[in-house]
């Protein structure tokens, strides 16, 4: 197993698109920090729920950074990224005509699947926490290590609760593997879609699709509770560790969803991908 | 289980109401060179893919060294395959690629025979190069140069020199020849019937998935058509050969007889002239492989000739 997931690994990271994604993952929250920087309207006093928030606060401290870049990310730039390596687990071999080979030695095929899964997931969880990193080194170095004093709004009053340093950057880690861990779905998915095509792009596509359209409908209120089922539904409660000062339980909930996610279409794609016949 | 190093049995393999192998059986044995010959779309790729342990049999088996094929069989351990055009990972240098492929089972480089598969590979310092910069020559140089990593001792070969030019063509068919010198076996497909006649010393012939002859490359030549004879006593010899129940026309041809066969061997020509005291000085087959394999073809259902008349080459199969 550990020289599948060697192999496997080497063959991810030694590919170009893998630089560029981590090059872009750096980049971006750089050129945040430095829109942050540039904007005007400094000083407590503003907040929020949510993203918005986090965002309006983030030049109060560097350390408030990363919360607000993951905030933003989750929802669509890191979801098409690990869409990206989920997806091109097993279909990233078949396209290359590569997957035939791999399987004509005595490799169990549900070993092979785990290991791909594996470093798919391990880059996943690589991307969000390089946001993450970039994001805070970028802010502290330009808006400090300071606790913030987070607003809220009471009566007709502003008052607040301050996080200090190591309270903020504690919670801030505990976002980054809660948002790193919402994309445990999506991964099942991807891999699962990676089996069932020969073609990486479709399966890509794919899972990105299921995510936009899970977003949509998680919107719609009208639908009632089947929305807690949704992959995409409990992706942002940790935010309120830092906007509201406060765990979720729905955090909890948010991950017994995503290792239910990864049981259905993990258990599918180890299924289908065991009987499959390999004809790429 | 017998000791054949590959045995097909019964096998049938559908996708949904297609049927890509219909009741197909064969054995290969240790040593042989065998072609698999059939026009495409005859199931070949598919039967190497079921041996190879790609695709599930529909029914029927496919055994390996006399164990049954499963995906990721222990015995695929001892088989150099290239089914299809050899393939790698684009991005990734062909040593590289060698070695991942390798290693990908739990073993070391060192433990394979690198030296003589980059000898095979003769890449050069392209060795290192990224493998998206090959042509496709050089990907099916590489192609043999992994299958020969593990010192196999039964090479699958799927048309092997497509897209390769004609000295690579020749390199090839040296190799196989050279690995068969030292007791590789062989299973090769193709429909390159000069590539087929030059390579193998024993034939399965597929047509619409199911099996229409197998035997020696010179059985099924020899069976199928005519004769060239030269003797000493030309008058003689026909007298001797009209007699042959297995005899159909004879007729002159320069110093010698052209004679139909109807059925029967090369070898019964043979024997009868010489047990008749003639100096047999040439005897031949008057055709060439693709002679014998587009008239086995007429004569399947659907084909030119009649049903079920097929000629029966010398079965080597136990």
């Amino acid at each position: 197993m550990i020289a599948l997931l060697r192999t496997e690994m080497t063959k991810a990271v030694r590919r170009t698109r893998t630089y560029v994604i981590a090059l872009g993952l750096v980049a971006l929250p750089v050129v945040i920090v430095f829109a942050l920087n540039a904007r005007g309207d400094r000083g407590p006093g503003r907040g929020g729920g949510g993203g918005e928030g986090l965002f309006r606060l983030a030049d109060q401290s560097g350390l408030l950074v990363p919360a607000a870049v993951l905030s933003i990310m989750s929802g669509f730039l890191l979801v098409i990224i690990a869409a990206t390596f989920a997806g091109d687990t097993v279909a990233g071999d078949a396209g290359w005509g590569n997957l035939r080979y791999l399987l004509m030695r005595p490799v169990p095929r549900g070993r092979l699947l785990i290991a791909k899964a594996t470093v798919a997931g391990v880059l996943i969880w690589a991307s969000t926490l390089l946001v993450g990193l970039a994001a805070l080194i970028g802010g502290v170095i330009v808006f400090g290590s300071h606790p913030v004093v987070v607003p809220t709004a009471l009566g007709a009053g502003v008052t607040g609760f301050q996080l200090s340093t190591s309270t903020l950057l504690l919670r801030v880690l505990i976002g980054a593997a809660y948002v790193a861990f919402g994309f445990t779905a999506l991964l099942a998915l991807g891999t699962f879609f990676s089996t069932i095509t020969d073609s990486a792009a479709g399966a890509i596509g794919a899972t990105v699709g299921v995510y936009i359209v899970s977003e949509i409908l998680d919107a719609i209120t009208e639908i009632g509770q089947i929305r807690y089922g949704f992959p995409t539904h409990y992706q942002s409660v940790w935010e309120t560790m830092i906007t509201q000062n406060k765990f979720s339980s729905e955090m909890v909930v948010g991950i017994v969803v995503q290792l239910a996610y990864l049981v259905v279409f993990g258990t599918a794609a180890l299924v289908w991908f065991r009987r499959k016949d390999i004809r790429s | 289980m017998t000791d054949s190093v590959v045995r097909v049995d019964q096998l049938w393999k559908s996708f949904g109401e297609v049927s890509a192998v219909e009741d197909l059986s064969f054995s290969v044995e240790r040593g042989q060179v065998c072609g698999l010959l059939g026009p495409n779309g005859a199931g070949k790729t598919t039967s190497l893919r079921v041996l190879m342990g790609l695709e599930r049999p529909s029914r029927g088996t496919a055994a390996l060294f006399g164990t049954e094929v499963r995906p990721g069989s222990r015995e695929l351990l001892r088989v150099g395959a290239m089914v299809e055009q050899a393939a790698f990972v684009p991005h990734l240098s062909g040593m590289l690629n060698l070695r991942l492929w390798w290693e990908a089972h739990g073993g070391h480089i060192r433990d394979a025979d690198l030296d003589t598969a980059l000898g095979i590979a003769d890449l050069g310092t392209a060795i290192d190069r990224k493998v998206r910069t090959y042509s496709q020559g050089m990907k099916q140089r590489l192609g043999f140069a992994r299958l020969l990593l593990a010192r196999p001792e039964l090479l699958v070969l799927d048309e092997p020199t497509n897209g390769l030019d004609p000295g690579e063509i020749r390199d090839i068919r040296e190799l196989i020849g050279r690995l068969t010198a030292e007791g590789a076996t062989v299973l090769l497909s193709s429909h390159h019937l000069s590539e087929v006649e030059q390579t193998c010393s024993h034939l399965v012939v597929m047509n619409h998935g199911r099996l229409i002859t197998s035997g020696t490359v010179s059985s099924l030549v020899g069976t199928a058509g005519s004769v060239y004879v030269e003797v000493d006593d030309r008058e003689r010899a026909r007298a001797v050969l009209d007699a042959l129940a297995i005899v159909g026309k004879i007729a002159s041809q320069g110093d010698g007889l052209v004679v139909d066969l109807r059925d029967g061997r090369r070898s019964d020509v043979a024997a009868a002239l010489f047990g008749a005291g003639l100096r047999v000085e040439t005897i031949a087959p008057t055709q060439q492989l693709e002679d014998a394999f587009l008239e086995l073809l007429e004569m399947q259902p659907g084909g030119a000739g009649p049903a079920g008349s097929l000629p029966r080459a010398e079965q080597e199969t136990p």
